[in-house]
């Protein structure tokens, strides 16, 4: 059976629901978000009810996740960036739970859909302008005018920092979107490959999709790693303007 | 492609801000507050206790290093009352052998003079004793009596011959 690479990324009904008009329809990628929201708490919370001197396996794990994005939050925010370690932590597990998940055969990956990378980073970006316009005030608009620059070249610089601005959820939404996307669209057409070879031919493909299993893992990492570090990046640049190195200062 | 079919997207941005939102409260309430204080105890015990291993360990050397000079001095002292108890016992010994060599000399001496006196005194009974034996034998032969200062006059020149002859042969 031939079947289009992107048939994974379909999404059929399973239980229809609407809220006050709203169609909040069960389908399989919102059954997977509930595994990684089952799956993401019953490890962290698990993990982190030991409080061990000498960690646990579990807690050792959790222990390795909270400590790796209180680096990331440390490295890119300084310590003041540690209140939005919550959101930031969750986000990164969120995505990364998601981006695992979607390796395992027959599951659906939650990050493919670009609708949810998009809400991921329309808020993420949308905080950070609030944030910015709340400690800042007008002077938020300061993140337009990169330091140094001349006063005759703010009709150039002011556009292009606008677009830079704008570009930044777009490009976080997108990044995610297209590299999970693409994996497993990569993945679908090698299968496709390996049934059509037949035996005589067939394993070459399939040893390929092999290999371009073990590169989504990394991929699933170094994505989720991506989004939450941009996230931080963002967060700070509208904590500290500019970020004059207060942040690193720390 | 099926991702950009805006069907699903009510849905899946409804649950996807519920789930977030879940997973977000629960993490917040019941995961990253004891992981991150127990992350915050574990690097406070690694640095407490590698301060007090530092301070251990000068405490070690400082005290290795008072024990050894406390050693090199005990060393010291021991070497120096076995150097002290050899001399005495070769002074003690020198006394011994020069004192016990001295006695050897007097009891000798002392033997050596008895002997002497001895000999004298048995030669001087022999000379009377033969004397007297000469005499009475002279008298008689004589027959009649020599005084005393004659007696002694002829005995000694009898006995002065007697030696001479002895010395003679």
């Amino acid at each position: 059976m031939e079947e289009s690479p992107l048939h994974p990324f379909e999404l059929h009904e399973l239980i229809p629901i609407s809220l006050f008009g709203l169609d909040i329809s069960i389908n399989k990628a919102v059954i997977l978000m509930w595994i990684v929201v089952g799956l993401a708490a019953a490890l962290l919370v698990i993990g982190g009810s030991a409080r061990k001197m000498v960690p646990t396996k579990l807690q050792s794990l959790a222990e390795i996740l909270v400590d790796f994005i209180r680096g990331i939050i440390l490295d890119t925010m300084g310590k003041d960036g540690m209140k939005f370690f919550p959101l930031v932590a969750t986000l990164f597990v969120f995505i990364l739970f998601s981006n695992l998940l979607g390796l395992i055969p027959g599951s659906y990956t939650v990050t493919s859909q670009i609708i949810v990378t998009a809400v991921f980073a329309v808020s993420v970006y949308a905080l950070s302008v609030a944030l910015g316009f709340m400690l800042h005030g007008i002077k938020f608009l300061g993140i337009l005018v990169p330091p140094g620059t001349p006063g005759w070249l703010l009709p150039l610089m002011i556009p292009i920092e606008l677009v830079s601005q704008l570009a930044r959820p777009v490009s976080l939404a997108v990044r995610l979107f297209a590299n999970m996307t693409a994996g497993h669209t990569i993945l679908g057409v090698l299968f496709g490959l390996a049934i059509g070879g037949g035996l005589l031919i067939g394993w070459l493909p399939f040893a390929f999709t092999i290999a371009m299993n073990g590169l989504e893992v990394g991929i699933a990492f170094i994505q989720a790693y991506i989004f939450t570090v941009l996230s931080c990046v963002y967060l700070g640049d509208a904590v500290t303007l500019h970020g004059h190195g207060d942040a690193h200062a720390h | 492609m099926p991702q950009f079919e805006s069907h699903f997207f009510s849905s899946l941005m409804f649950w996807e801000v519920v789930s977030f939102a879940i997973l977000l409260w629960i993490l917040a309430k019941y995961a990253f507050p004891p992981i991150l204080e127990t992350l915050e105890a574990r690097e406070r015990k690694i640095r407490e206790s590698l301060e007090q291993a530092d301070r251990h360990r000068a405490e070690a050397e400082r005290k290795m290093q008072e024990y050894e000079a406390k050693l090199a001095a005990a060393s010291k002292e021991a070497e120096a009352l076995f150097v002290a108890a050899r001399e005495r016992a070769q002074r003690v010994q020198e006394e011994n052998e020069q004192r016990l060599q001295a006695d050897a000399e007097r009891i000798k001496g002392d033997a050596q003079r008895e002997i002497d006196a001895e000999r004298r005194k048995a030669i001087q009974d022999i000379r009377n004793q033969t004397t007297d034996l000469a005499l009475l034998v002279a008298e008689k032969v004589v027959g009649r009596s020599l005084n005393d200062a004659d007696h002694r006059r002829l005995a000694d020149e009898a006995l002065a011959a007697a030696a001479k002859q002895f010395q003679k042969n």
